[in-house]
């Protein structure tokens, strides 16, 4: 038996992004304003756009800012993330990235410059959060990058406002949360884009109410750099990671990605979710739960 | 290991019950504040954002196929797909409101587990390499027979330019749906496997893959437009 689908596509945060809502034909309300919480998140944590809630608060440097629920959220998430990291994931690294010419709005073409000098040595601990008044604090000049994981919070809040339909798909160029079951009533089937293959997948995994990212360097070139060592990352091709959430899960890829094996896999396993890691020579390496039985 | 294991998920998922319990009107006070600051400080209106570098920063990947799409979005804009597959132009939609749910909503994520996903491989995904010809059509599948034969054709568009999908119909039937022209500034070799599950599905639905999608999202929208002109 096949359900039927309601299917829409729509542009936005530089990728097309598609949502799927199984056996259901009035889940239109529901899609507008999913869509409308990748816009929302966007405009709070672009660090293109210089009138963004983050490129503003970029360029508050020294006092205590009081911020929406949105990017606190975002930053609180991120620098837990670097905490338990060490590091490989760091959203203070957009200045580097800036700095590597990762600094054009991908419409125009126009390049977007921060209004300051960034200090060599600035990173996540210069970020202090009052978690009672929701204020964030940068103790250093310094530009914010949360691309990997406002695309993925965007993901979630979709994801939770479509909920109540519980079959549903939700695909952000590549960033996906997969609801319940898919229109033939099985758990969704997500292919793993083979990183040097074109055309071909490297894996495919059943997944029902999960999130699966996939960090790599290839259709959007090298965009993930080390942000303990400012240059892009060299020990893995594509990360891909399964978690409840998929802020968690494209914020774990990133630094897995960063970390290469086996310390990606380590990381992985510590924090409960699963994985795979594929190297330039295509070795792979898998949390336990990944591996196929 | 498990109590790391609960603080980062827990911290995500708390993240998005505080943000949809704060709802979209209260979220929007502080970025809007941000907002009209940025509007002195900056003149020029607020732009389309991105969160990752173009491509043309990174000579080494560079398309032997590139052609520059620098109106593909627009050109999505301006085009319709009359399916129930609809690409809408960006900035174009109407504003809606995330809902406002009532206060404190104690609700959990859906439950999952790692004992929850399934290790098997996908019944549906054809991972078809070029040499391998797709699969035959199932016996029956009534919903295809709506089309009416011949060849239609349709565009997608990705940021990384435009595709334009081929189908034939045969006997009510896709007989096939391949990539007639490629603009993008990669190859469209790698999203090889897509004509091909059209076919054996009779859809335009092809599985969904993790790790950049949008050439597949492009062809998906072409293949829908050619088949909203069979109807």
């Amino acid at each position: 038996m096949t359900a039927e689908s309601y299917v829409r596509s729509t542009a936005v945060m530089g990728t097309i992004a598609t949502i799927e809502v199984v056996g259901c034909d009035s889940a239109e309300t529901a899609v507008d304003t999913a869509f409308e919480w990748f816009r929302r998140i966007e405009a709070c944590c672009s660090r293109f756009d210089t009138a963004s809630e983050l490129s503003q608060l970029s360029s508050k440097i020294g006092n205590p800012v009081p911020v929406s629920a949105i990017l606190y959220e975002a930053v609180q998430f991120a620098i837990a993330v670097a905490e338990e990291t060490g590091g490989a994931f760091d959203p203070t690294v957009g200045y580097r990235m800036e700095a590597a010419g990762f600094n054009r709005e991908y419409h125009t073409g126009r390049p977007v410059q921060a209004a300051f000098d960034a200090d060599d040595s600035v990173s996540y601990r210069d970020v202090l959060l009052d978690p009672a008044q929701k204020t964030i604090r940068l103790l250093k000049p310094m530009l914010l990058d949360l691309g990997a994981v406002a695309k993925g919070f965007a993901v979630d809040m979709a994801a939770r406002e479509l909920l109540p339909f519980k079959d549903f798909a939700i695909d952000a160029g590549g960033d996906l949360y997969l609801g319940g079951c898919n229109s033939e009533g099985r758990a969704w089937s997500v292919g793993i884009r083979h990183p040097r293959h074109d055309g071909e997948l490297i894996d495919s995994i059943s997944v029902s109410n999960q999130a699966v990212c996939t960090s790599g360097n290839y259709e959007r070139g090298e965009h993930i750099l080390d942000p303990r060592r400012a240059h892009a990352t060299g020990n893995a091709v594509s990360v891909t990671v399964v978690a409840q959430t998929a802020m968690l899960a494209d914020a774990i890829a990133t630094a897995a990605f960063v970390l290469g094996p086996p310390e990606g896999i380590q990381l992985l396993e510590r924090i409960g979710v699963e994985g795979l890691i594929i190297t330039p020579s295509l070795e792979r390496f898998e949390t336990q739960g990944m591996r196929h039985g | 290991m498990a109590k790391i294991s609960s603080s980062l998920t827990a911290l995500s998922s708390a993240a998005i019950l505080a943000v949809y319990a704060v709802g979209y009107h209260r979220t929007s006070a502080a970025a809007d504040r941000f907002a009209r600051q940025g509007e002195h400080e900056s003149p020029e209106p607020p732009i389309v954002t991105n969160f990752v570098a173009p491509a043309q920063a990174l000579p080494s990947f560079k398309s032997k196929l590139a052609v520059p799409p620098e109106n593909a979005l627009e050109r999505a804009a301006n085009r319709e797909t009359a399916t129930k597959t609809e690409i809408e132009s960006n900035g174009s939609a109407p504003a809606v409101t995330p809902s406002d749910p009532a206060p404190a909503p104690v609700e959990v994520p859906p439950p999952s587990t790692p004992e929850d996903i399934a290790r098997t491989p996908a019944p549906v995904l054809e991972a078809a390499s070029p040499d391998i010809p797709p699969p035959p059509p199932p016996p029956s599948l009534p919903a295809a027979l709506q089309y009416k034969d011949g060849t239609y054709t349709g565009w997608g568009s990705c940021r990384h330019g435009d595709i334009q999908a081929s189908v034939v119909i045969e006997g009510g039937r896709i007989a096939s749906a391949t990539i007639a022209q490629c603009y993008t500034r990669y190859p469209c070799t790698w999203i090889e496997h897509a004509p091909g599950q059209v076919v054996a599905r009779q859809s335009i639905k092809v599985d969904y893959v993790s790790g950049a999608t949008q050439s597949v999202d492009a062809f998906k929208q072409a293949v829908a437009e050619a088949l909203a002109k069979a109807k």
